[in-house]
């Protein structure tokens, strides 16, 4: 493991981190084992300045769950180099995965809020990751109150609104002010208006913070929103543009017809 | 990064409130209020035939050894092949008025035990009773009842009858005139001590006048009883004086067909010898740990379904950043919970069920704080158990799988 870090080091030359959340060089990852391997990566070659928003497309199966997954810490590879947050993610195992996690805010397609838990006691458990006890509910409240659930803090999930929820599970994946965002379809399940709510308000809380985001996602209703679209197809980036750039390439009705095929 | 500003009007919660954890654990159990009270109500079964299955044994063996030990005396002195309770050997009297010329012996009763049909007064069915008899002035087995009926016991043919005896005896109150062996008897009082192996269906208490009267001449084939023999001799001993050298002494220096004991090594004997002679030991742990498998059983279930249902959180929590140890302490802590919960009504069942069998069977059944604490520790271990298998679930979530 050590032996292929250090041949592609060679490779690609480390570069400064300063002002690169992400730098993904050379990423293979493959699912399985022998005969049933099946590689979904292909030397991906990938960064994220800070303070961007990036939305990342491409037809299902394409890969995009995984290399997301990868970036957050939430899956071991070996092939390649991954660098997030100044920290080199290529070898490290289960345990010291955890610790990169602390520091990424994830955002799901579900909410996967605990019922059982009011919104504030929600984003609470993300804050006694912090070891900031004092402080826990006013960081809770706090952070629901810049999300507009300013009222509803004490509020379980089964008496919120859809889109009420998702914002719940913004703020405890923001309320330990995460560098990092990676936001997996998370306005899937909302309906218009709260899914651009839930988009601007993450747009708003990344631009103030300097924060990176790196969002899936198949509605293009909230393409707007990006600096930067990146679209993935069969496991290898195929483009990488800026939103007029991506607008201009794709024609409205292809565009469509793209999507309905995710 | 730079600091949210704190709103006002939190310090003085976060004041009140100390620094604490979410107790995950907690709200997770007592948001489902009916899963909650199906899963109390396992564990508390799962306590309660613990309880019941230790009960029974501890009651059968407590219940051996339960009248020696009301029986007023330091030590014992019984014929030698005397095993246990159900041997009817007797030892001759002459060796208790030896034993009471040693230095330190302050007195010395006898007891006189046999078995008699007792004619059920109501059914005439006949039931055998065991008869303990005594000299009326003499304390030989202190009981409230037997105190109080002292003087009624002195007239001929009367005797007073055990009301914790089995409900097939009959009516147990005084002035019943029925038949034991085959004579004349009147009830004139009653007093209470319970059932054991050796009296199956209860007890009757006399005078040594009235056991010659019962007793004396039996028809041919059985062998008639006198005042001469006895069935277990008590000594009081004088303060100051060892017990053991007591015994030791009295072992030394009066003949061999005797066996003298302390009255404390004489029950746990009879103990030992049910423990080690009968099965009642095996039967009863089996199924006490038989309990304790199904409780394990139980409560896996309880935690795999929460764990089972809230998968996708869990595993969220994985991806934010929490350990296989965080949430390994979340379903354990869960698992606790239960066993507390659940420990509470499963002793109180119990014990109303402790009373139930208690006047149903006549055995000694006993809850000490000590066997509460046993059953406890078990209710507890069998928690742990079942959260170490249900975590592994918890563990092997795999936090990648939530996306997509």
């Amino acid at each position: 493991m050590t032996h292929s870090v250090s041949s592609l080091s060679t490779k690609s030359a480390p570069q400064s981190t300063e002002g690169i959340a992400v730098q993904i060089r050379g990423l293979n990852y493959s699912f399985g084992q022998g005969n049933l391997r099946k590689q979904v990566l292909f030397d991906i070659d990938l960064t994220l300045p800070k303070g961007q928003i990036v939305i990342m497309t491409g037809p299902s199966g394409s890969g995009k769950t995984t290399l997301i997954s990868l970036i957050g810490g939430l899956r071991s590879c070996f092939d390649g180099s991954l660098n997030v947050l100044g920290k080199e993610l290529v070898g490290l195992n289960d345990k010291q995965l955890v610790n990169i996690r602390r520091n990424i805010g994830f955002i799901f397609q579900m909410h996967n809020l605990f019922e059982s838990l009011t919104a504030s006691q929600n984003v609470e458990m993300a804050v006694e990751l912090t070891n900031d006890w004092g402080e826990k509910r006013a960081r809770a409240v706090d952070i629901l109150r810049q999300l507009g659930l300013g009222d509803r803090v004490d509020y379980k999930p089964n008496s919120l609104s859809g889109g009420q929820k998702q914002r719940v599970a913004i703020a405890r994946a923001l309320v330990n002010q995460p560098q990092l965002i990676l936001a997996d379809e998370p306005t899937a399940a909302l309906d218009k208006k709260s899914g651009r709510e839930v988009v601007t308000l993450m747009q708003k809380l990344a631009k103030e913070e300097g924060r990176t985001i790196l969002m899936v996602t198949h509605d293009n209703r909230i393409l707007d929103v990006a600096d930067r679209i990146i679209n993935l197809v069969d496991g290898r980036l195929e483009s990488d543009e800026n939103l007029e750039g991506f607008v201009k390439s794709h024609d409205p009705k292809s565009l469509d017809r793209r999507m309905f095929m995710m | 990064m730079k600091l949210l500003p704190r709103p006002s009007g939190f310090s003085k919660e976060s004041l009140m409130l100390p620094p604490r954890h979410t107790l995950l654990a907690w709200y997770n159990l007592v948001h489902e209020r009916r899963r909650l009270i199906t899963a109390l109500a396992g564990v508390a079964f799962a306590v309660l035939l613990m309880f019941v299955f230790l009960g029974f044994k501890n009651a059968l063996y407590d219940s051996q050894t339960q009248l020696l030990e009301l029986l007023n005396g330091d030590v014992v002195i019984i014929n030698r092949i005397k095993e246990n309770m159900f041997v009817p050997e007797q030892f001759a009297r002459r060796r208790l008025y030896q034993a009471q010329a040693f230095e330190g012996v302050e007195d010395g009763y006898s007891l006189y035990i046999a078995t008699a049909d007792w004619k059920n007064p109501e059914t005439k069915l006949i039931r055998p009773l065991r008869v303990l008899a005594f000299n009326p002035e003499e304390p030989v087995l202190p009981l409230p009842g037997v105190l109080n009926y002292q003087d009624q016991l002195r007239m001929p043919w009367t005797a007073l009858i055990d009301d914790r005896s089995r409900p097939e005896v009959g009516p147990m109150e005084v002035g019943i005139d029925t038949e034991l062996m085959e004579q004349q008897i009147r009830i004139v009082g009653t007093f209470s001590l319970g059932t054991d192996f050796a009296a199956g269906n209860g007890n009757v208490v006399m005078s040594d006048q009235n056991f010659v009267r019962y007793f004396a001449r039996l028809g041919p084939e059985e062998d008639s009883r006198t005042l001469n023999t006895v069935d277990i001799g008590l000594l009081t001993v004088a303060e100051g004086y060892d017990l053991d050298t007591l015994v030791q002494t009295l072992s030394d220096r009066l003949p061999k067909d005797v066996l003298v004991l302390t009255k404390d090594a004489f029950a746990q004997r009879e103990r030992t010898y049910w423990e080690e002679n009968t099965n009642i030991g095996f039967v009863f742990s089996l199924l006490t740990i038989m309990s304790f498998i199904v409780g394990i059983i139980l409560v896996y279930q309880i935690l795999y379904t929460d764990i089972a249902d809230h998968w996708a959180e869990y595993a969220t929590m994985k991806a934010m950043g929490y350990t296989n140890l965080n949430l390994f302490v979340i379903v354990i802590q869960e698992a606790v919970i239960l066993a507390f919960l659940g420990f509470i009504p499963g002793l109180l069942t119990s014990l109303i069920l402790y009373d139930l069998a208690m006047n149903a069977t006549g055995l000694l059944m006993i809850l000490t704080p000590g066997r509460a604490l046993n059953i406890f520790v078990s209710t507890f271990v069998m928690c742990l158990v079942s959260g170490a298998i249900a975590v592994r679930k918890v563990q092997s979530t795999d936090p990648a799988e939530v996306f997509g």
